[in-house]
């Protein structure tokens, strides 16, 4: 197998994972989230700020990850 | 130069054209915009909330004129009970005054009557005992002028109407 | 109750929007694969790209990146291509620097500019590279495409909100009630960035960063929406207008930030002394992956969606040269109905994105722009009581 050939597989392989990482991360966020504030629903409104929050966060970093395989995938 | 190389490649001209369109929308909109939109929400926003206040001030003024005609009314309407009243039993007393009066009058009218026919009984009775002695003694006079002295008839007549008038 | 639905359905659409690249990026290198193995010859794949007068350049595969790609050119197809003025900033060959200006990409080719077409490329003059045939350009200050649209965005904000101020300046909408759908629209719109999302994350000094959100917002949300129209392009798919808006926001984050903000990325108080070494060095990486990350976040998203449809359409082409006509028109129903769903799903996520990256922006500002009043927490020195003082006054 020729060598950009393993850069694309290294790039597919890593897109996966990066959306598998960020998948679980903001599931395990948004899902105690969601139970937060169907709990207290007078506390929606800052729930749901300190989620986007979070989920930027989490995103960032698999935006990065993801970055990586797009400049895999550059050759 | 495949897949994401066209997506990423960095364009230094399409940079500064977006950066000056931009700032161009951004200060459009900020002079011509959003200033005045912002503030004119701002002084809607003040109007409302103003009217509001103002509603809730007339409303609050509404209730308290409506209470104080409340109590004016009950006030009245009280004070007009007790002056009723007073008047009621003011003419009460009026008019038990005027009924005592009057009988007070009646009784020392009837006691006038009464003296008055009393005295005009003694006054008869003295007046018929006058004319019942000098109807006797011209009675007897014309008799005794036959036969006896007057006075000696007039005091048997006398003494006979002295036990007369005790029965 | 909007909100709710909203809120679910965001985090929906960051999941399907990380997802979503990296199924598309597979696709297309499927494509691209395909397109390799495949010889090439007249009646292969789809020539969404051949124009009947356009005799000069080969017949295009069908191409998704390239479709989402920035170009030189309005794509009318099947009509004829809108070619866009080009501007080069060059040095010329004696060493001058000048500006040329010419009314299209043959009109540059044809002044002295050389295309490179590329070896095996399918397109034409209009997709190569251009250089200067003589001296070299510094700056390629082309009307894009992307720039095209980004200008009509800002024609169609400038467009809704100008006689909307002007509506207000008469007195409709500040001594009245605002009058009409589009006018209540439009407010309830600014209302809503600015009562929603500014006011809530910045707090007290919100007002002042107001005018930039909501011109951000509206532009995103008119960019992305253009895009889903037939003919348009989403200049948001474009890494360099993201990074443009994002480097803004940076810009409004640094003038934003306190005494304190910079205390706690450069000295964070109440850390062992051991770990600041570490942690200072994550905090200024954090200053500018918070802008890179919201530049890649909106780029990612707004082209993944149109990947994803483009590649569904694709199939129809894949499948038909794999397995012959047939299949092919049978696979249509199907790759229709996947990518209408998709498309649909991009309507919302052109929404939620402008959303997220207003929302984003503002929260970043707030983080800035916050006093901290916790100070009793980690053992401060007279300057946090100081801060402390003057947030209080």
């Amino acid at each position: 197998m020729e060598p950009s050939g393993l850069a694309f597989l290294g790039a597919g392989l890593g897109a996966g994972l990066v959306a598998l990482g960020a998948g679980l991360g903001i599931g395990r966020l948004a899902g105690p989230a969601m139970e937060a504030s169907a709990r207290q629903p007078e506390a929606l409104g800052e729930i749901r700020t300190s989620m986007i929050i979070a989920a930027a966060l989490i995103e960032g970093v698999a935006l990065f990850g993801l970055v990586i395989c797009i400049i895999l995938a550059f050759k | 130069m495949i897949l994401a190389a066209n997506l990423l490649a960095p364009n230094l001209g399409l940079f500064v054209w977006m950066l000056v369109t931009f700032l161009l929308l951004m200060a459009v909109l900020k002079r011509f915009a959003w200033g005045p939109i912002t503030e004119a929400l701002d002084s809607r926003e003040k109007n409302i909330q103003d009217s509001m206040d103002q509603a809730r001030l007339a409303l609050e003024e509404a209730k308290a004129i409506q209470a104080d005609n409340t109590t004016a009314r009950r006030e009245s309407e009280a004070s007009a009970q007790a002056l009723l009243r007073a008047a009621r039993e003011d003419a009460e007393k009026i008019r038990g005054a005027e009924v005592t009066k009057t009988r007070e009058q009646i009784q020392s009218l009837q006691e006038q009557a009464r003296q008055e026919i009393e005295r005009e009984k003694v006054s008869a009775l003295e007046a018929l005992r006058h004319e019942v002695a000098d109807l006797a003694i011209d009675a007897a006079e014309k008799i005794l002028h036959e036969n006896l002295d007057a006075d000696k008839q007039r005091k048997i007549v006398h003494d006979f109407l002295g036990t007369l008038s005790q029965n | 109750m909007i909100f709710r639905r909203l809120q679910l359905l965001f985090v929906l659409m960051i999941a399907i929007a990380i997802v979503l690249p990296t199924s598309s990026a597979a696709r297309s290198m499927q494509d691209h694969e395909a397109a390799q193995d495949a010889p090439v010859s007249d009646e292969r794949e789809a020539d969404e790209h051949v124009e009947e007068g356009d005799h000069e350049e080969e017949p295009a595969k069908f191409d998704a990146v390239h479709h989402n790609s920035d170009a030189y050119y309005l794509d009318f197809s099947p009509m004829p291509k809108l070619e866009l003025p080009r501007i080069f900033v060059v040095r010329r060959a004696d060493g001058e620097i000048g500006v040329d200006f010419f009314g299209s990409t043959h009109a540059a080719v044809e002044a002295g500019y050389v295309a490179e077409i590329e070896e095996g490329s399918h397109g034409g003059i209009l997709d190569a590279h251009i250089v200067a045939g003589s001296g070299k350009i510094l700056v390629d200050m082309s009307i894009s495409k992307h720039l095209f649209f980004a200008w009509l965005s800002m024609l169609i904000v400038l467009g809704a909100y100008l006689p909307i101020a002007g509506r207000y300046k008469k007195g409709i909408g500040r001594d009245t009630a605002p009058k009409g759908r589009f006018h209540n629209l439009l407010e309830s719109l600014v209302l809503f960035v600015r009562d929603d999302i500014v006011r809530p994350s910045i707090g007290p000094k919100a007002d002042k960063y107001v005018p930039y959100l909501l011109t951000v917002f509206l532009f995103v949300v008119t960019c992305n929406l253009i895009g889903l129209f037939p003919f348009g392009a989403t200049a948001t798919a474009n890494i360099m207008v993201t990074a443009v808006l994002a480097i803004m926001t940076f810009i409004y984050t640094m003038f934003a930030g306190t005494k304190d903000y910079w205390k706690h990325i450069f000295w964070p108080p109440g850390i062992p002394i051991l770990v600041k070494p570490i942690l200072i060095p994550v905090e200024i990486l954090g200053l500018f992956t918070k802008p890179f990350a919201l530049a890649i976040r909106l780029f990612a998203n707004m082209t993944a969606g149109h990947l994803v449809i483009l590649s569904l359409i694709g199939l129809i082409f894949s499948f038909a040269d794999l397995f012959g006509p047939a299949v092919g028109f049978g696979v249509v129903p199907i790759s229709v109905a996947f990518a209408l769903f998709i498309f649909l799903l991009e309507i919302l996520v052109a929404i939620i994105q402008a959303y997220v990256f207003t929302m984003l922006s503002a929260l970043f500002i707030g983080m800035a722009a916050v006093e901290h009043e916790h100070h009793e927490d980690h053992g401060h020195d007279a300057e946090g009581s100081l801060a402390t003082v003057e947030a209080g006054s």
